[in-house]
């Protein structure tokens, strides 16, 4: 059997005093679709941010491909650029425009020369149906189109793991269909996506995988038409009754 | 005294103004320009993860920030040559432009610091969470992410610590700087024309800040457009 794109044992992460996370341990595999759900301050962001080490963790591991993410001289800047994230406020560059959004991370890693950062741009942007939009600055563009931005950004690393922290929370909610349809390509093209939302439908249609995490651990993990219709946790139950 | 008569003395007056306003421009620019220089590398002394480099900074800042200029600049102009001179048994005597050039650059630079520490810190988190996302280095990030934006946030602030530092440059005439001020004693000293010299000097200082401030205002209003 093939090893895991994403392994986690035994993550744990505290605030001061505050364990948020409890001890995870999860396995995801190429081209898998995670989405993860829970209350608030349940710790899922938490969980999500460890994964590429925006947070330090406290205690356990977490492999990429293989390679430790966690340890001490983990080279941490070589695995964030195959692993991309989109993040709930979006974080575009605000003095850039589009298009240098897009082709700032790899020209200034050296991976693309300017000229083929640029085709890639216009690639990406028309791939997220913003083809028009390269010359705009991102307070030109609606949340939806910034959030659109965001992916192609992320993409634009060709990165073969990507990561949304609630990436349509933000949004208003005419425009969360355009960023999920974007991800919902992305999921269907084979992208390993581990995918922390609110959108009960996102997660019921296309991910592989629901994982539900409450009170920094996960109580339950499965077929997501299976975990929604019959929760076995008495959380998750009561979760769903609030959501569904 | 009539309005006539003060016309008059500005006549007389001008070549110990120009003389002293020299003196007083060039010690505040070529200062500025350290002190930004300074400022730079103290903030990010100050906000590294680094303890040593850290302290450093808040030392620095500590002791700029609690002690006023004016014993500042007799610490560097005169206790300071003495130390060296105990020390190292031999004479030793420090320029006084040199001495105002080094008390009014560690004054500015610490308070630039400050400034450029607020404006790094007012920079929303996510920002380099983004670019150290995309695999982007630490300074790289710094450089072309965090510091664009920052200076744009800073700008009124650091324009209006220009203004700070050229009045400040007035105290280093206890030192013998032979700036506005001291020029003005002089003149005064030999003519006893107070009223005259003072209100040519104030007006002198008044011109160059409501440049200063006119600047710092189109900044503003261009920022927020």
């Amino acid at each position: 059997m093939a090893e895991a794109k994403i392994k986690v044992t035994g993550l744990t992460k505290d605030f001061g005093d505050t364990k948020v996370l409890k001890g995870i341990d999860i396995e995801i595999d190429a081209g898998e679709v995670v989405c993860v759900i829970g209350p608030s301050g349940s710790g899922k962001s938490t969980f999500l941010r460890c994964l590429n080490r925006l947070e330090e963790v406290t205690s356990g591991e977490i492999l990429i491909d293989g390679e430790s993410i966690t340890s001490k001289d983990a080279d941490v800047d070589r695995i964030r650029r195959h692993v991309g994230m989109v993040f709930q406020q979006f974080n575009l560059f605000p003095h850039y425009s589009v298009r240098r959004n897009i082709m700032f991370a790899p020209v200034d890693q050296k991976l693309k020369t300017p000229e083929q950062a640029e085709a890639k741009a216009v690639e990406l942007l028309n791939r997220v149906g913003l083809g028009e939009k390269v010359d705009a600055k991102p307070s030109e563009l609606s949340g939806g189109q910034q959030q659109r931005v965001a992916i192609a950004r992320a993409l634009a690393m060709e990165p073969d793991i990507m990561l949304f922290d609630e990436p349509t929370s933000a949004l208003d909610p005419e425009m969360v269909r355009e960023v999920l349809d974007v991800m919902k390509e992305l999921a269907h093209e084979g992208m390993t996506m581990v995918v922390v939302t609110h959108e009960m439908g996102f997660a019921r249609d296309v991910a592989d995988r629901l994982v539900f995490v409450d009170d920094g651990q996960i109580l339950e993990a499965g077929d997501p038409h299976e975990v929604m219709s019959h929760p076995a946790d008495e959380r998750t139950k009561a979760f769903f009754s609030k959501v569904l | 005294m009539n309005l006539s008569s003060l016309l008059d003395s500005f006549e007389q007056l001008s070549p110990m103004l120009a003389a002293g306003l020299a003196t007083t421009l060039q010690v505040t620019i070529i200062s500025l320009v350290v002190a930004m220089f300074l400022g730079v590398l103290v903030c990010l002394m100050h906000i590294s993860k680094v303890r040593v480099l850290r302290g450093i900074a808040k030392f620095f800042i500590w002791i700029i920030r609690g002690t006023p200029m004016l014993v500042q600049a007799f610490y560097i102009y005169f206790a300071l040559p003495q130390l060296i001179q105990l020390l190292s048994g031999s004479q030793f005597r420090i320029d006084v432009f040199v001495a105002s050039l080094i008390t009014l650059s560690l004054n500015a630079g610490a308070y630039i610091s400050e400034i450029f520490r607020g404006s790094i810190e007012s920079v929303d988190k996510g920002q380099m969470e983004a670019s150290r996302s995309l695999g982007v280095s630490y300074s790289s990030s710094m450089r072309h992410i965090i510091l664009p934006q920052a200076v744009r946030i800073c700008l009124p602030s650091l324009v209006n610590q220009c203004i700070i530092t050229l009045k400040d440059s007035t105290i280093l005439y206890a030192i013998g700087l032979a700036e506005v001020m001291y020029q003005a004693k002089i003149y005064v000293g030999r003519t006893m024309e107070s009223f005259a010299t003072y209100t040519w000097v104030a007006v002198c200082f008044l011109l160059i800040t409501s440049v200063l401030m006119l600047v710092s205002r189109t900044i503003e209003k261009r920022m927020r457009a």
